[in-house]
């Protein structure tokens, strides 16, 4: 909601994207994908379902392995092995559509098993940690609680402030609302608001175009595997270039 | 019919025995082949196709064989193969285990399998390897849908351990039938043995519908 | 380790004998539990208030003990309370129809348990009699879902007419047992019963799968 939209400082990107390819059999789910993310920068991804958005976010932390081309994170190419990549998932935080919290383990649990088994923290450390995440998401006073006892909206928040323990560099968003109730959409948009006010850097999927309008430093339209168009969002949305572009937000009810 | 009941609380220490031999053989058995049936449905899971055809080799061979026949087997081939005796216990429990393991890593199978695919995502997104994500996110989980097949699996393989009484393994069959052949109290003996594995078997057999109750999937 | 199956090549008119005895009795069991378990499924679900109890006892019972325990108990004992002597086989049909008859009474009772209330709610709103509401429209359903389990009865039945080797049937475990002896070639004679008793069953758990598969896509009506 602030107009304090983060511009590339010149520093290089975090990540680049170049000529990326991702083939699930015959079917091309990517396509010649190309674009940069810059350190504080907020990058939404939007576009038709099946566009390729979520493939490309899931290639960003090696659920899936591109076929062609390269990813770049901070100069490094991303390795090809999906162990290689384990590593890499430890500075990248995912929050998923289906909130994915486990339900065998206490808010508190969920939130800091990151720390707990991959950081190898101590039980203290740990805890201590997960407790400061759940107060920044307003969600403290359910440390105790199952995920199945929660809300969509308060699971969803567990789950990111279960990402940000791991104190990511870059935080990836897949459709994080779109399996929300409406009421309980705000909550959790707020939190993503504060988060990128704060400073980090986040690639979201999204169907929230007013969120993307007002809290997007770039916002990136996939058709078909392929980018057709990206920009700043006042371009996006009020004067998009490519004509599918306009189509596309008009369908969803965007008047622009 | 001249029936004289007083040959069963004659022999009642021995029978006791039996019956601790039989208990004994169930719980080593499950003891070996619960973390067999593990290993089995995690190579049956794993990508590589040597682990994965091997698996399903092993469960589809003990899923299509007799139990007896596997027994007898065991008897004549282990001491030949392996170049050592054994004694007729560890024979019949190495018979138990390579047949129930091949049934549990079925059940593990599935189990692990009904887990979302979801869940072990969200585990490899927070940095786990693949045998972490495992160990605090899918085996905890699938342990819950699991345990009211493994408690059927369990009372099958407590009946399953009278057969290895044809290689005079002396457990709670093998006791009653050999007091018979020496007594001659054939009715009083065989019922006795069957009274005594049914008051051992109903109470498994409610436990387990229980447990199918409390514990059943309704995902 | 060397091996000599001549002894069972020799002999394999013996161990065909055992096998259309294995066949024979697997067969007349399959038949037997089918009609008495179903009668005791129906029974359950449908029959009197009184009824249901001694049922569910015997159902149980047949849970708990061991196969085993049953053929010996009817070859040994059955004699001994009743005056009747039966020859090996009819025994061995008795027990093992006895003891699957029950899981066939379980199988019944969860597939009819299985149809949704609301189809017999339908049928009697069309004017149907409870016993036209059970065979028009209930048991159709019902079979359709037991189909699977029953595949399975058959897979344990072939298993279990091996056991009846320890009262003395001829069928194929006893003979390999008898041939084993004679020749001193165990290993060979029992690898043989092992190939034989695979081939004939793994066809069944396969047809047993796939059904199983096919019949996931049905869903829960």
């Amino acid at each position: 909601m602030s107009a304090d939209h983060h511009r590339p400082s010149g520093a290089p990107p975090v990540l680049v994207y170049r000529n990326v390819r991702k083939l699930f059999g015959d079917f091309v789910a990517l396509d010649d994908v190309s674009m940069e993310v810059h350190r504080e920068q907020v990058v939404c991804l939007i576009g038709p379902s099946g566009s390729g958005k979520s493939t490309l976010l899931r290639c960003t932390n090696g659920l899936e392995l591109i076929d062609g081309g390269e990813i770049r994170l901070d100069g490094e190419k991303l390795p090809a092995d999906w162990d290689g990549m384990r590593r890499v998932r430890q500075r990248m935080g995912m929050v998923f559509q289906n909130f994915e919290l486990f339900p065998h383990r206490t808010t508190l649990g969920n939130v800091a098993i990151g720390p707990l088994t991959v950081l190898r923290m101590t039980r203290a450390a740990a805890e201590a940690r997960a407790m400061a995440l759940l107060d920044k998401v307003g969600l403290a006073d359910k440390r105790s609680s199952f995920p199945a006892e929660l809300s969509g909206g308060q699971q969803q928040r567990v789950a990111i402030a279960r990402a940000l323990a791991m104190e990511p560099t870059v935080m990836l968003f897949d459709e994080p609302t779109s399996a929300l109730d409406p009421e309980t959409i705000g909550e959790v948009l707020n939190v993503m608001k504060r988060l990128a006010e704060e400073g980090m850097t986040m690639i979201v999927v999204t169907h929230e175009m007013a969120f993307a309008r007002r809290v997007a430093d770039w916002v990136v339209v996939f058709e078909r595997g392929a980018v057709i168009e990206q920009g700043p969002p006042a371009q996006i949305f009020d004067a998009p270039l490519v004509g599918r572009t306009h189509e596309f937000l008009s369908h969803l009810g965007w008047a622009g | 019919m001249n029936l004289d009941w007083s040959v069963v609380w004659h022999n009642a220490g021995a029978l006791a025995e039996g019956t601790e031999l039989t208990v004994a053989l169930a719980v080593l058995t499950m003891a070996i082949a619960v973390p067999g049936g593990i290993v089995l449905a995690l190579m049956r899971l794993s990508g590589s196709r040597l682990l994965s055809g091997a698996s399903a080799s092993f469960v589809e061979l003990f899923r299509n064989l007799p139990l007896i026949l596997v027994i007898y087997t065991a008897y004549y081939v282990m001491p030949i193969s392996l170049g050592l005796t054994f004694s007729p216990f560890t024979t019949g429990l190495v018979a138990l285990a390579l047949n129930v393991s091949a049934y549990n890593g079925e059940t593990f199978r599935a189990g692990i399998g009904s887990i979302r695919k979801g869940q072990s995502e969200a585990a490899f997104a927070l940095g786990m390897s693949r045998w972490q994500a495992m160990r605090e996110v899918v085996l905890p989980q699938a342990a819950r849908r699991v345990l009211p097949v493994l408690a059927s699996t369990w009372v099958s393989l407590f009946k399953d351990t009278s057969l290895v009484s044809v290689i005079a393994v002396g457990e709670l069959a093998y006791t009653a039938m050999r007091i018979r052949s020496q007594t001659f109290r054939v009715l009083e003996m065989l019922t006795a043995m069957a009274a005594i594995y049914w008051a051992l078997g109903y109470p498994q057999a409610k436990l387990v519908d229980w447990l199918h109750r409390r514990l059943g999937v309704s995902e | 380790m060397e091996f000599d199956f001549s002894p069972v090549i020799d002999s394999w008119r013996f161990l065909l004998g055992g096998l259309g005895v294995t066949l024979a009795l697997s067969a007349l069991t399959m038949l037997c539990s089918l009609v008495l378990g179903g009668a005791v499924g129906l029974a359950r679900c449908y029959g009197p208030a009184w009824l249901r109890w001694p049922l569910v006892f015997y159902i149980d019972s047949m849970r708990a003990v061991p196969v085993l325990v049953v053929l010996v108990w009817s070859y040994f004992a059955l004699p001994i309370v009743t005056g009747i002597v039966l020859p090996p086989f009819w025994a061995a049909l008795v027990a093992l129809s006895l003891h699957i008859a029950a899981y066939v009474a379980e199988i019944v009772r969860a597939g009819v348990g299985s149809v949704r209330p609301g189809q017999t709610r339908a049928a009697f709103a069309l004017g149907m009699s409870r016993a036209q509401a059970i065979r028009q429209v209930i048991l159709p359903q019902a079979l359709v879902r037991m189909l699977p389990a029953f595949g399975s009865i058959l897979s344990i039945t072939i298993k279990d007419t091996a056991i009846a080797a320890v009262i003395a049937v001829p069928e194929y475990m006893k003979q390999s047992q008898t041939l084993a002896g004679e020749s001193f070639r165990p290993i060979e004679v029992f690898l043989v019963a092992m190939a034989v008793y695979f081939i004939i069953l793994f066809p069944v758990t396969r047809a047993v799968d796939m059904v199983y598969v096919r019949l996931a896509h049905l869903g829960r009506s």
